[in-house]
């Protein structure tokens, strides 16, 4: 519905329209246009990125086992794993990243990345949302958001979660669920995956599905005019959304991973990390906006050494070869691809042989989308134990990002109550993070 | 011992703003910004930010009018009083009258009056009385020991300046590691803490004993130096010499023994209706204290609102006006949050209520509160629109022709209510609540909780609602269960959560509907518990015994006797006492025992009520408290009477379920058509229509198979049991996640989820269930046998899913599509097709 750099449509935006629509303007309508006139306006901005890939770690990544290694700290912090060499010049990442090692220079890796939520659910807060949270208000996730300012493009959904929604934070907040996720629900990576009830169901083809729908606007008109709400609203929304869907073959298609050669299906690694990431490139070269997936438990406080290398070959394949790949097909330049996780690890390996909750300091890597390429962004102390230099917060984050897809992060949402909310508070475009 | 800033801060105000007007006189502006002894001014608080008077408060229509505080009661040489005048109106509206009104004491000799503030001048007892407009109000003055003055005290005057300069805050140095390298507690649970922080951390910095003024705190909060936090308050006001004047006096630690604490907190005026954009309303603050002593604490109190658009609130408790709506305004102060409903209408707006024969209780309450908004509620709904709407909110199903057509025969006019009687006496009514509690009580497999134990928790509450078992009864048997999950399944209470700490927030906000997690590390930001009432209301749960029984899979839970809770910032042990109620004596008893005889009765004030609020809730789609398990301070009831009325009616029906539920269907209230009229379009939360809900997912399922005539098969079921009905709540199917089934792995309200989504969409087009469930059960062929025209084949089928019959428009626009149609039973399929695709079926309205 709300395209490009349209004012602010929101829950309510999306009933006064409905409202209007119906020639019935109130009072309350009224005063909703008010309130949204009083809110703050924004040049538009170029937007460096068409679509965003977001690979989210669950559980909170060491960056000391990733993209941070301390290999010269005494052995308690540097941990029992070692340190490879990377294609740019005297930075190293830790050994479990031999591939992506050789792709440095294509990737951006922020190592100053800081907050100060310790438990699983804020910290995943903080980094889908770029707020800290609160218990007045339910923020909106970036897919979410990104749907609201663009909605959907070539009949796709804008949001997609592969496999499903990663938590309670990748949802619309205070916005409607007109907005929510398109979830998958069912992992890619199995065998005989397929969408759920994408296509049209048998024995009936397109004629007769068009006859149903005939059908079904008569059935639906007589309710649409009496009753106004929400919920209905937001249906309807996603009954248009599912006819242009299953009326476009090419959309369709998009998530039809058996379509991919076996040797890129390969390449990716068939497991949950190759196979949902190789689906999130087939979706955003198809105009889907926003892919959020997971891959992985790294929520490691004993036995680090054996978890990460049991889930970090698969994720290494699977990421240096998506960045390989999106290159190759000249996407990477308008996708931008962000690996995170809700916090670090702490800076000693504890008496479990595991790194404990650690939101001081830790690790996000960008690639393309116009981030600045073969770029380490700040640094830890030499104990990985909090920022040395350039520190950057989520709402840093968040703001750069929305930046990179042409959102102004300062400006405001409404919320409930008519409560205008910016997208992310206080945070600041990181220049140096752009190419 | 106390000092009122309150007072010196709008006296400074004041005496600024006058010097801008150019009214006063440069002395009188020196002179109150200079200190405890404050001089006589001549203007008072609230000023208008234009330099022209408001127009005047009309006396035509005065009804009343109320002077807060309802008495003036001074205490030593620091204590100031201000109090506020608020004017009653015929039709419904508050004006602050403050300003215009006389103020008259029948001895005048002790005090002195500066506008609305009163300081002391000669001990002894008199009274004000208050005048305008034909209308007086007389309040008590009382002055004691006004020749002395306390010495400053550390918890009591300058511990509430970090809170009100937002020194203390999460953003703050109240964060969990401080700012800047310098931490206070989160808004001050931990006085010593910041004591220590303050005098001992950095000596000779923060607090410099030598030359007060240069302490670094004062020095940041005035902004001398570099403070990313800004400047906080100025040089020489009233925060500002409560610091210096603490510091000057050596930053003396109290003796806590002997300090009196504070025992409540109350914001005046209790409630307003304001007239139109920009009408006033001053607040004042006032605490008491454990030695009988009040204190205005205007000044140091932290004012908020929650809706900003509608009453806005400076930091000094001016609430100005803004678009018509509903606010809560509240004051923070110490570790206590009050409140005071405001309402803001149109200006002038002209308004009648429509003459209703009136409904029950719930009618009357709900109308008082609509009158006050002047909100006009729509019309009863129709016989076909009761039909549909109470059998799926009783019994979780549609009607069937059978019953549709029974009920839109009958004459009686007492059948709303004999159907509600009905629909109560079949066993899905108790199915529906035994799925709602599952929901509660997490009833699912996981890895310690085997599929028999979760079996006979299910079978548990199956049995005790089906007997109609009194709430209270139910839940003192949980919370007080001992044995074998396997003997007594009521234990799997506690084997469900066996973390100490998450139980007692579970407890809490099943039971009493209270989220409390904040109040864990730290006193809770945005309602009244602090840190010490968690942990004594966790020592409940501290004595806990659980071992594993013969069979690997049960679990013994006994009561071990033995184990206490400790507050962790200082390891105190911590007794148990009731949240919000007092400390029992528990030594050689059962703490669960104990805890449940309270818990689960009329003495804890929050157990009917809450209850009553979620059954409310599930019939009008929103609780009078929104989310229904998070009352909380900050988040008032909409209408506050109706909850204590559903609560008491509750308690007294001894917690009897039904009779609930037929006062609830019984009201107008429940009964009032969705559509909306111009007075209350904007209204979603005073029950002045229906509310459009979707279906719950279970309900959606069944209701599906039920207008199809088919059976679903679900684990651990036989054919054709219903979705309700699935015990384990780690059992699904996709249809029921897709929509939003709880997974039951926390007890909150959001664990259902209700919002639509795409792939609810595509399921319902494309996806199995519709489309088999249409071939499956055999509906269409009967129909199409026994309705010999399209006209009646639509008819009957429009009756089953929608219980209505089709609109002759939609006769004319979808007969031909039948009729005409080379395959006719396919066309009909077709029509049933969307019929269960359509926003009517899918949602209750």
């Amino acid at each position: 519905m709300a395209t490009g750099c349209q004012g602010p449509m929101s829950r309510r935006g999306f009933l006064t329209v409905g409202a209007l629509g119906l020639g019935s303007l109130t009072l309350a309508d009224l005063l909703r246009s008010q309130a949204r006139a009083d809110l703050k306006n924004y040049e538009a901005i170029q937007a460096t990125a068409d679509s965003v890939i977001h690979i989210f770690l669950p559980g909170g990544i060491a960056h000391q086992e990733t993209f941070d290694p301390k290999p010269f700290a005494p052995v308690e912090y540097r941990g029992d794993m070692g340190s490879i060499a990377t294609k740019l010049d005297g930075e190293k990442f830790s050994e479990t990243l031999p591939q992506t090692a050789q792709l440095a220079d294509k990737l951006t890796v922020i190592r100053s990345m800081t907050h100060g939520e310790a438990a699983h659910e804020r910290g995943t807060h903080n980094m889908f949302t770029g707020y800290r949270p609160s218990p007045a208000l339910q923020y909106p996730s970036f897919g979410s958001v990104v749907s609201h300012e663009y909605g959907p493009k070539n009949n796709l959904p804008p949001y997609v979660c592969i496999p499903r929604m990663p938590n309670v934070y990748a949802g619309t907040g205070y916005l409607s669920s007109a907005f929510s996720p398109f979830s998958l629900g069912s992992d890619p990576a199995s065998q005989g995956f397929r969408v759920q009830d994408l296509n049209l169901p048998e024995g009936i083809d397109d004629n007769r599905f068009s006859s149903r729908r005939t059908v079904l606007d008569s059935v639906n008109s007589y309710f649409r005019e009496r009753e106004k709400s929400d919920n209905i609203e937001a249906m309807d929304t996603f009954y248009d959304r599912a006819y242009s869907l299953i009326s476009s073959q090419k959309a369709r298609e998009a998530f039809n991973i058996a379509a991919e050669p076996d040797a890129i299906r390969d390449e990716y690694g068939r497991n949950p990390a190759g196979q949902r990431m190789l689906l999130a490139r087939r979706l955003v070269a198809a105009g889907v906006r926003m892919v959020t997936l997971e891959y992985g438990s790294w929520d490691l406080h004993s036995q680090i050494v054996s978890g990460m290398k049991n889930q970090m070959p698969p994720f290494d394949q699977a990421f240096a070869t998506l960045i390989r790949d999106l290159d190759r097909q000249g996407l990477l330049a308008r996708t931008l691809v962000m690996v995170s996780s809700e916090f670090g690890r702490t800076p000693k390996i504890n008496k479990d042989g595991g790194r404990d909750h650690w939101p001081k300091v830790f690790s996000v890597v960008l690639a393309g989308g116009g981030a600045k390429q073969g770029l380490i962004y700040g640094s830890s102390n030499a104990t990985g134990t909090e920022p040395e230099k350039d520190p950057i917060g989520p709402e840093d984050l968040a703001t750069t990002v929305y930046h990179m897809m042409g959102i102004v992060a300062d400006k405001e949402l409404m919320a409930p109550g008519d409560r205008p909310i910016e997208i992310v508070d206080g945070g600041k475009v990181v220049k140096e993070l752009l190419a | 011992m106390i000092q009122s800033t309150a007072a010196f801060a709008r006296a400074l105000r004041t005496s600024l703003a006058g010097l801008v007007l150019g009214g006063l006189t440069p002395t009188v502006a020196t002179a109150g910004a200079g200190g405890p002894n404050a001089p006589d001014l001549a203007a008072n608080a609230p000023l208008p930010d234009e330099p022209f008077a408001p127009e005047p408060a009309p006396t035509a229509g005065l009804v009343e009018i109320q002077v807060s505080p309802p008495a003036i009661d001074l205490t030593t040489a620091r204590d100031r009083q201000s109090i506020v005048v608020q004017g009653f109106y015929a039709d419904g509206l508050t004006r602050d009258l403050t300003r215009e009104s006389a103020f008259t004491a029948a001895n005048p000799d002790l005090t002195v009056r500066d506008g609305a503030l009163f300081t002391p001048k000669a001990d002894g007892e008199t009274t004000l009385t208050v005048a305008f407009g034909g209308k007086s109000a007389t309040i008590p003055v009382k002055v004691a020991r006004c020749a002395t003055s306390d010495p400053l005290s550390f918890r009591l005057d300058v511990m509430p300046v970090f809170l009100r300069a937002g020194c203390n805050t999460g953003s703050c140095h109240g964060a969990a590691r401080g700012k800047d390298g310098f931490r206070l507690s989160l808004f001050g649970f931990d006085a010593e803490g910041d004591y220590f922080r303050l005098t001992r951390e950095m000596v000779g910095r923060r607090v410099n004993l030598a030359v007060p003024a240069d302490s670094t705190l004062l020095e940041k909060s005035i902004g001398a130096v570099q403070h990313t936090g800004g400047k906080r308050f100025e040089l020489g006001d009233a925060l500002y010499n409560t610091v210096h004047e603490w510091i000057t006096a050596g930053a003396p630690n109290d003796d806590v023994a002997k300090l009196p604490k504070v025992v409540g907190v109350e914001l005046f005026p209790k409630a307003g209706v304001l007239d139109g954009k920009g009408a006033r309303q001053q607040m004042t603050v006032l605490a008491r204290y454990s030695d009988g002593t009040d204190r205005d604490v205007t000044g140091l109190a932290l004012f908020l609102t929650n809706n900003d658009s509608s009453a806005a609130v400076s930091p000094d408790g001016l609430v100005t006006a803004g678009e018509r709506g509903e606010a809560f305004v509240m004051a923070r102060f110490e570790t206590y949050t009050v409140g005071s409903q405001f309402i803001v209408l149109p200006k002038a707006l002209q308004f009648t209520y429509p003459d209703e024969s009136t409904g029950n209780y719930i009618d009357e309450l709900v109308a008082d509160k609509l009158r006050k908004l002047r909100i006009a509620p729509s019309e009863i709904c129709d016989d076909g629109t009761f039909v549909r709407r109470v059998f799926l909110d009783i019994v979780g199903l549609t009607p069937t022709v059978e019953e549709f057509d029974a009920f839109m025969s009958s004459a009686d006019p007492d059948k709303r209510a004999k159907l509600v009687d009905e629909l109560l006496q079949r066993k899905e009514f108790s199915e529906i609540w035994v799925s709602k509690w599952a929901e509660l009580l997490q009833i699912r497999t996981s890895l310690t909780v085997s599929y028999k134990s979760m079996f006979l928790y299910y079978n548990w509450l199956v049995e005790q609602l089906s007997k109609d078992m009194p709430m209270d009864q139910m839940v003192q048997e949980l919370l007080g269960a001992n044995g074998g999950t396997f003997k007594n399944p009521a234990t799997n209470f506690y084997q469900t959560t066996t973390e100490t700490l998450p139980l007692t927030e579970n407890v809490a906000q099943v039971f009493m509907g209270m989220r409390i997690q904040c109040a864990q590390c730290h006193n809770h930001p945005f309602d009244r518990w602090t840190q010490d009432e968690y942990y004594q209301f966790a020592a409940f749960f501290s004595q806990i015994g659980r071992k594993q029984g013969e069979d690997y899979r049960e679990l013994i839970v006994f009561n071990a006797g033995g184990g206490e809770m400790k507050h962790p910032v200082d390891g105190r042990v911590m007794a148990p006492k009731f949240l919000g109620g007092e400390s029992p004596d528990v030594a050689g008893k059962d703490r669960r025992v104990i805890l449940a005889k309270w818990l689960a009765s009329s003495q804890n004030p929050w157990f009917a009520p809450s209850f009553a609020n979620r059954v409310w809730a599930h019939f009008m789609g929103v609780g009078v408290v929104e989310p229904v398990d998070d009352f909380r301070i900050s988040n008032p009831a909409s209408n506050p009477e109706l909850l204590e009325a559903l609560g008491k009616r509750f308690t007294e029906s001894n917690y009897n379920l039904k009779s609930l539920v037929r006062d609830i269907c019984t009201s107008r209230a429940y009964q009032r058509s969705t559509h909306r009229n111009d007075s209350n379009a904007g209204d979603d939360k005073n029950f002045s229509h229906a509310l459009v809900r979707r279906i719950k997912a279970e309900n959606l399922l069944d209701a599906i198979s039920h207008v199809t005539n088919t059976k679903d098969k679900f684990g651990g079921l036989p054919l054709g049991a219903r979705a309700v009905q699935i015990a384990d709540g780690n059992s699904s199917t996709y249809f029921l996640t897709t929509f939003g089934r709880a997974t039951r792995e926390t007890p909150c309200s959001c664990e259902v989820k209700m919002e639509p989504t795409l792939s609810q969409a595509l399921h319902l087009l494309n996806g199995d269930t519709v489309n088999a469930k249409i071939k499956q059960g055999g509906v269409l062929d009967e129909v199409m046998k026994a309705r010999p025209t399209a006209e009646e084949r639509l008819t009957d089928l429009y009756l089953r899913c929608l219980s209505r019959k089709p609109t002759p428009d939609e006769l004319a626009k979808l007969t031909p599509v039948v009729s005409q149609a080379a395959d006719q039973a396919q066309a009909l399929g077709d029509v049933f097709w969307a019929l269960l695709n359509s926003r009517e079926f899918l949602f209750n309205h």
